[in-house]
């Protein structure tokens, strides 16, 4: 089974790593993760160009914050997500 | 789009006019992904001239004839399994010059906007990619052709066929997202927070040279036109730029039908479907206006019958699990999936075995209906409100389940 890979940056802050799962994983993923997580911030990287969009909408609409969403490389961005 | 000048504190003229075209053409065409109607509307429209030019789009027969080329250079010898799209040498060959213009209009599009990346996938990507890409290509030879050509162009061009796909595909495409939503499900529920080790966040990468690799690519794609030009093959010089045009626009706009089909039950939500839908209206009423001048009024009108649901359907299972329909999969290639390149090969190698594997091309034999033109009783006029009224009754179906998704929150 596929497994994600993720870190812990310090209390309350992660840091998932989808890069290399393709559209639409992550957003998929974003849920169960908003829901799994208690409170703090949620560092999502992906590498898809369609989940900068697609990821922040399905974490406003779970009443997170989504204070960033920026590049980091080519065609790589980090999106943070606050609950 | 930003079109007012900012002021430029102290500086002068040249340095607001300089803004200015930043503003517009970088920043609004190449930094910013383009809003869907944009994308909606200008698919539409580059059909609708690209069918006045020479013929409308879809890609995967003439991929098909790829794989059915590969065959006969391993000596195997096989037909193409679409007749109107022969054997042919690549290079040559008219069809052909889309599927190539989408791959450098992508290339170039992703790179300007440096959304390009060589993309490694997991070892059940690759399969999940193999597996869609096989289910596509005998998807495309059983409804025919592909989502795009099958689906987007048969319907604006009032084939019967068109509409009827909608019933295969979207059930199909539900199948392979499901797949993958139990996936990523999987994946989530394995990952413990509490267990995590503390370590360094991902660092940032300097700027790249993507934008100018992606200028390269421009002119490389130019100096390919102004070739085919050169040699009176004016056909492969245009479809090669209206191919360009496409994945131009499909990068920019991410207008992705293999999501909007998939996300109308796996997320009950149908913006993505509804701006295709709009297109489809734009297009109908170009397409019903050049055929009614007598302009090939049998233009994408393909046979019809029970093998366009159930090719829908597994064409569907494909696309969700390739992660891209025909002009998915060569515009995720040429963005740097390897994943897609993957689908490509073996949805083309299904393909191209298809006069192996059935004895006849599509179109023949048991297994096909007769194309079936909406105007044939209705004329023009009736043919479209056919279209209409399908595009309006697909469109409250969405409302419906869309309502259902606010019913259960």
């Amino acid at each position: 089974m596929r497994e994600l890979n993720a870190i812990k940056i310090k209390d309350s802050h992660y840091e998932v790593d989808m890069r290399g799962w393709v559209c639409p994983y992550p957003k998929y993923a974003v849920e169960g993760l908003v829901r799994k997580f208690d409170k703090g911030r949620l560092d999502l990287l992906v590498d898809c160009p369609s989940a900068t969009e697609d990821v922040p909408k399905v974490a406003q609409a779970m009443g997170c914050a989504v204070p960033e969403v920026n590049q980091i490389g080519g065609g790589e961005w980090r999106i943070a997500i606050v609950k | 789009m930003t079109t007012q000048i900012k002021p430029v504190a102290g500086a002068g003229r040249w340095n607001a006019i300089t803004t200015n075209l930043t503003d517009v053409f970088y920043v609004a065409l190449w930094k910013k992904a383009w809003p869907l109607w944009v994308g909606a509307v200008a698919l539409a429209l580059t059909n609708l001239f690209m069918f006045a030019f020479a013929r409308a789009v879809g890609v995967f027969p003439q991929m098909g004839m790829w794989g059915a080329q590969v065959y006969n250079l391993a000596g195997i010898k096989v037909d193409a399994p679409f007749t109107a799209y022969p054997l042919a040498p690549l290079h040559l060959d008219m069809h052909s010059m889309i599927c190539f213009g989408i791959v450098l209009g992508v290339a170039m599009a992703a790179l300007l906007s440096e959304e390009f990346k060589l993309r490694k996938d997991h070892w059940t990507g690759y399969a999940a990619a193999a597996a869609g890409g096989v289910f596509m290509g005998f998807g495309t030879v059983i409804m025919p052709p592909c989502n795009v050509g099958g689906f987007y162009t048969a319907t604006m061009a009032l084939s019967l066929s068109g509409p009827l796909t909608v019933l295969g595909l979207v059930p199909g495409a539900y199948v392979g997202g499901l797949l993958m939503k139990w996936q990523a499900t999987r994946a989530v529920e394995a990952l413990d927070f509490r267990a995590l080790s503390v370590s360094a966040p991902a660092e940032k990468k300097s700027s790249s040279a993507q934008p100018y690799l992606g200028a390269a690519v421009g002119v490389t794609l130019l100096a390919a036109a102004a070739a085919y030009a050169s040699q009176g093959m004016m056909k492969q010089c245009g479809l090669l730029l209206f191919g360009a045009l496409f994945g131009v626009i499909f990068q920019r706009s991410r207008l992705c039908f293999t999501s909007a089909f998939r996300e109308i039950l796996i997320s009950r939500n149908g913006t993505l479907m509804k701006w295709v839908l709009l297109s489809i209206a734009i297009g109908t009423v170009g397409f019903a206006l050049l055929k009614a001048t007598g302009y090939q009024p049998m233009h994408y009108v393909l046979p019809v019958g029970v093998h366009t649901v159930v090719g829908g359907f597994i064409f569907g299972i494909g696309m969700s699990l390739a992660g891209g329909c025909g002009i998915g999969i060569l515009w995720r290639s040429a963005e740097g999936y390897t994943r897609a390149w993957v689908a490509v090969v073996t949805g083309m190698m299904t393909a191209g075995a298809w006069v192996l594997i059935y004895g006849k091309h599509v179109g023949e034999g048991w297994l096909y209906g007769k194309p079936y033109s909406l105007a044939q009783h209705g004329g023009w006029f009736g043919g479209s409100a056919i279209v209409f009224a399908f595009l309006a009754v697909f469109y409250l179906f969405i409302l419906y389940v869309e309502a259902g998704k606010r019913e259960r929150a």
